[in-house]
């Protein structure tokens, strides 16, 4: 599905949290159009490589590019990296949009208004256009019913649908799904993979950070697998699954089945 | 017992009423404002910026409101430069310094009770703030205050509370407030009993009206926190 436009590029990206290299080098580039599911073990690096790329970790060096633009960062005075501009990334996290494992809807407001939020205040939109776009996706994951409902009265599998008609609602360029299904009852998991298996089918930039196989080897154009900080696999789902250059990947495999 | 005297001096409660209101209102306006900005500067990282605000709150957080009022209205006026200052036709006052005090009193409990309820805001959503691009101010105005201010109000009407009883010791420094009003009576007639039963009623019906309203907000601003299907929670003892 790549059609040959980068979406995002990540070069040699390195983050460490005190003693613990979590990320050593990793290089990865996503087109458009590219659904790529992440795999790793727990401490991989595969949240915190999500993480990086909206900045909510900020890596110790590598460059990162949101459709060809690159980040900048400055050094500060004890040697650490940050934004050289805050507002270029907040910019940037703007078409970016990330669904969380642990949903984090703001509690305090009704769903309609959680996935009004970002597009009225942030993009600045029309509060009618606004409100039209957030229906229409709150129908598209299934939830239209449910707009004037506070998270707290949801199921989780409809937080987390309501989560991603919110991300869907700023209309990114790509969205990042951070463990989307870790924290859902079996019996919920279904729906929010449906939703997200239509949205792959639509052609939308997406990656994925998860756990279900079966969603990546079905759904994702592309596989990544992180071990230690380092990617040792990379490449269709084919590839990946039936082909696999590591022997660490065919154990990770074996668990998991 | 009398309260025939109540009856014929009921102006003198009434303006003490009203004086006991405009006192506590404008204090608690006042208080409230300036707490916002300083509960959220107490809450960021600088410490340069967090020390003045936390020596402003141990100051009066740790001494009585009397004490606080009489340095105010007794303690200023010692100073040669106080009395000379533009200030001093206000400190003079003694209902300038009521307010002062109440006002800077409440400040520090508000500032407290908002600071607590920030740094309660679940982590997750500040992160789901960020992730779409919201500037800090932004995320403050739009996420964390709101959400704070829901979660702060149980706190916040007992600081009300609190204000309101603790304005009767405007009354110590000449002021006539509900309980000033008591003591005139109470002076005029020596009947003590019936003079400040009177000023306890009027504190209670204030008391009652403000809970009343608190409770009408708390439905209207914490139904995200309410179960759907009733929305008063019952406790029931455990059965033996």
């Amino acid at each position: 599905m790549n059609n040959g436009q980068e979406a995002i590029s990540v070069e040699n990206l390195y983050k460490r949290f005190g003693e613990n290299e979590v990320l050593r080098g990793v290089d990865l580039s996503a087109g458009k159009g590219e659904v790529i599911s992440v795999l790793g073990s727990s401490g991989s690096g595969k949240s915190t490589l999500l993480r990086c790329i909206n900045f909510l970790e900020i890596p110790d060096s590598g460059i990162i590019r949101v459709a060809g633009e690159e980040v900048l960062m400055k050094t500060n005075r004890r040697g650490g990296t940050l934004p050289a501009d805050m507002r270029q990334v907040e910019r940037i996290r703007a078409r970016l949009a990330m669904v969380f494992q642990q949903f984090n809807l703001w509690s305090h407001m009704t769903i309609l208004a959680n996935v009004m939020e970002a597009p009225l205040h942030v993009l600045k939109l029309e509060k009618k256009e606004v409100r039209d776009r957030a229906m229409h996706y709150l129908d598209k994951v299934g939830i239209a019913d449910k707009h004037n409902a506070y998270p707290v009265h949801l199921s989780g599998g409809q937080q987390q649908r309501a989560a991603i008609a919110r991300a869907l609602a700023m209309e990114p360029e790509v969205i990042l799904f951070d463990e989307p299904t870790s924290a859902l009852d079996p019996e919920l998991v279904g729906e929010v993979l449906q939703v997200m298996r239509n949205l792959a089918f639509e052609g939308r930039t997406m990656i994925v950070v998860t756990h279900e196989m079966g969603f990546a080897r079905e759904v994702s154009s592309r596989i990544i697998f992180l071990d230690q900080g380092l990617i040792i696999e990379d490449g269709s789902p084919q590839e990946v699954f039936e082909a696999p250059k590591s022997d660490r990947f065919k154990t990770f495999v074996s668990a998991m089945m | 017992m009398d309260f025939a005297i109540i009856a014929s001096n009921i102006d003198i409660y009434l303006e003490g009423l009203k004086n006991t209101l405009i006192l506590v209102s404008i204090s608690l306006i006042f208080g409230l404002v300036m707490a916002i900005p300083l509960a959220v500067l107490r809450t960021s990282g600088n410490l340069y910026v967090q020390a003045p605000i936390r020596a402003f709150v141990y100051f009066f957080r740790g001494t009585p409101l009397l004490v606080q009022m009489f340095l105010v209205y007794y303690g200023f006026g010692q100073f040669e430069a106080m009395r000379e200052s533009v200030l001093w036709p206000l400190f003079r006052e003694a209902y300038f310094c009521a307010l002062f005090t109440f006002a800077l009193n409440t400040c520090a409990y508000t500032t407290e009770i908002i600071r607590g309820s920030i740094v309660a805001t679940p982590h997750g959503e500040i992160e789901a703030a960020r992730a779409a691009g919201m500037s800090t101010f932004l995320m403050l105005r739009r996420i964390v205050l709101p959400s704070a201010f829901r979660r702060a109000l149980p706190a916040y009407s007992n600081e009300i509370i609190f204000m309101l009883h603790g304005s009767s010791l405007a009354s110590v420094i000449t002021i006539i407030d509900i309980t000033g009003a008591a003591r005139i009576v109470n002076s005029r007639y020596y009947s003590p009993w019936e003079a400040f039963l009177t000023a306890a009623v009027f504190y209670m019906a204030i008391t009652f009206t403000i809970v009343f309203f608190v409770r009408k907000l708390e439905k209207l601003w914490q139904r995200h926190l309410m179960p759907l299907e009733q929305l008063d929670t019952k406790i029931e003892a455990p059965s033996i």
